[in-house]
């Protein structure tokens, strides 16, 4: 159990810069997740943790140790993988039971911990079949449980729930959270899925283009997007934006039409809507908009219009039940408003009002 | 045309030459040079008789043994790490360096490999046999291992090391045993190969080391050859790298399908 420091980290594969410089700390028994859209240098991130990408410049600490020249055997971490990358040859057991013989544990010790971890994961029965005769989802189990057995000082998980179908990532999304509070260890995760991160981090830390975008409580991230990536990146279906001209209080959107946000700011600007804060307006008061297409989802309707030639969308309660055709009126949700620069895509301070 | 009887007219070409050689080695000396040749004969085991009574048929047969499982091993020895660091750090370069020994013909190497051997004291020795039959082992080794060990998902390996393997463990602890049937046909291959090396083994040996190659050479005289002895030695020298497949055929197939099946 330990803190994970990047200080000034750097990284290049020959000429391409995949991580510019980089400072992030992860504290003691935080679950991080890593998030961001493929190819944002997230599993690199995660793999120079792991000691299996040399740090091309700046500082790794695990700890209060800089680990930068120590090997993957000599960081004591833990790695559940992709793939799930068990050995074929070995038993679930010998699979679980590898990482401690190699570090020399006594056997009743591996038996002990082997044993424990099979029973938190609910595998005891598959312990003597090898990894061919598992199904996805016990596979992915075993990864963890050899993992667990390691007792390590930091988890990391590389898109592991990745391989599995819906309704069993579902299921071990929250078995991981659960578990994660059992164990308290520090534990990071990479995710391209912005639902994983929201649901079982403590912090998530947004990356693009091997930049740290935001780091911040799943809350914080969602409420308080730092910019135009941040806000599209998380939440489903992603916000919806719009440039308009603040004026007085309202937002003129480029067909005239306009939106009463009660900005204090003026002058050009991108407005962000969460599809779930648009809300029918009560009165004349909205702006009218046509409907495109109708999605009803049970627990809500998601309404498609545009906007100009922006397609937009709306999460409406399922009882109101638009035609496509029909124009609906509709308003932004109190303080649900979201101003970004239109240039630098960076969230406008008074972007959030109350 | 059928598949069974592509199947055949392939095998009929294969084994022609084989079946020829086993016959013409239970023919009596008349039968042996009839012309027409004869298909219809009395087999006779007289060659294989004359063979083991005249001549020192173990000895040449322990020598061989001595130095094909010698060079094996040291192909194995040397080859497998080679062809393991050449796979994990995506390098093929080793493997061409390797292969570039056998990219001229031999005969261009003699003279010099010669002189080299005896300035160094060694003509006539096992070591020099051995030497030089694992130049032959060690790219086979190689060629036949590199691609198996591609063939292992990244992340095992890396997974190994994560587990606290370093690289040396690794591949003893993970990817051998993942290997093992490109381990099985590397060594067949290296043994047969260098069982049955001629030249060299003609030039380096002495009547003390001479592998049963060379030794059934000798059958071939200036005047007239003994055809039955030669093909009775060379049935016999068959034999070993024959039972050798067929005792290991399992791991062959599935050698065949090497990577095709992920676990």
């Amino acid at each position: 159990m330990a803190s994970v420091r990047m200080q000034g980290l750097k990284k290049r594969f020959g000429a391409i810069e995949v991580i510019p410089c980089l400072d992030l700390e992860i504290l003691d028994h935080e679950f991080v997740v890593f998030v961001g859209p493929s190819g944002c240098g997230k599993s690199t991130l995660l793999r120079i943790i792991a000691g299996l990408e040399p740090i091309t410049e700046g500082d790794l600490y695990i700890g209060n140790q800089r680990v930068n020249d120590l090997t993957p055997a000599e960081r004591d971490i833990a790695m559940v993988f992709q793939d799930y990358a068990l050995y074929p040859h070995m038993t679930v057991y010998q699979n679980m039971a590898f990482g401690l013989q190699m570090r020399h544990t006594p056997a009743a010790e591996i038996d002990a911990r082997v044993q424990n971890a099979a029973r938190l994961l609910d595998i005891g029965p598959l312990l003597k079949r090898r990894p061919r005769a598992l199904s996805g989802g016990q596979r992915q189990r075993v990864a963890m449980g050899r993992a667990i057995v390691r007792d390590p000082k930091v988890f990391l998980f590389d898109e592991p729930l990745s391989n599995l179908d819906a309704q069993l990532r579902g299921q071990v999304r929250s078995e991981i959270k659960a578990l994660s509070q059992r164990l308290k260890t520090t534990m990071v995760f990479v995710t391209h899925d912005q639902v994983e991160a929201m649901t079982m981090a403590d912090r998530i830390v947004v990356l693009r283009g091997g930049v740290i975008q935001q780091v911040g409580a799943p809350e914080e991230i969602y409420g308080r997007p730092a910019n135009r990536f941040v806000a599209g990146f998380i939440g489903s279906p992603s916000m919806n934006f719009l440039p308009v001209t603040l004026l007085k209080g309202a937002a003129h959107l480029l067909d005239g039409r306009k939106l009463n946000i009660g900005a204090t700011l003026e002058g050009q600007a991108v407005l962000g809507i969460r599809p779930e804060h648009f809300v029918p307006a009560p009165d004349g008061s909205g702006m009218p908009v046509e409907v495109t297409l109708v999605e009803p989802l049970g627990s809500d309707t998601l309404v498609h219009f545009l906007v100009g030639d922006i397609k937009c969308i709306a999460r409406v309660a399922p009882d109101t039940k638009p035609l496509v055709g029909e124009r609906l009126p509709l308003a932004v949700a109190s303080g649900k408003a979201y101003l970004f620069d239109p240039d630098s895509g960076a969230a406008l301070p008074a972007g959030i009002l109350p | 045309m059928s598949v069974i009887a592509q199947l055949v007219i392939v095998a009929a070409g294969i084994l022609f030459p084989i079946i020829w050689m086993v016959s013409s080695s239970f023919k009596s000396s008349a039968d042996v040079t009839a012309y027409p040749p004869t298909f219809l004969f009395r087999p006779t085991l007289e060659n294989y008789t004359r063979l083991l009574q005249t001549t020192p048929f173990f000895s040449y047969a322990r020598n061989s043994l001595i130095e094909s499982g010698s060079s094996t091993l040291i192909g194995l020895l040397l080859g497998v790490p080679a062809a393991y660091a050449a796979s994990i750090t995506r390098s093929s370069w080793p493997a061409l360096v390797t292969l570039s020994a056998r990219m001229a013909p031999g005969t261009l190497f003699l003279i010099p490999w010669y002189i080299v051997f005896r300035d160094l004291g060694m003509v006539g020795t096992y070591g020099a046999l051995i030497l030089t039959q694992a130049a032959i082992t060690l790219p086979i080794v190689i060629w036949v291992l590199l691609p198996a060990f591609d063939a292992i998902p990244r992340s095992i390996l890396e997974a190994a090391g994560v587990d606290g393997c370093g690289t040396l463990r690794s591949l003893w602890r993970v990817a051998l045993p993942l290997v093992s049937s490109g381990l099985v046909i590397a060594t067949i291959l290296a043994f047969v190969f260098s069982w049955n090396y001629f030249l060299f083994a003609l030039v380096l040996s002495d009547e003390n080391t001479k592998p049963l190659v060379v030794a059934a050479f000798n059958y071939i005289g200036e005047g007239s050859t003994d055809w039955g002895g030669l093909m009775a030695a060379a049935t016999l020298i068959a034999l070993p790298p024959l039972v050798l497949a067929i005792a290991v055929q399992r791991w062959l197939v599935a050698g065949l399908t090497l990577g095709a099946v992920k676990g």
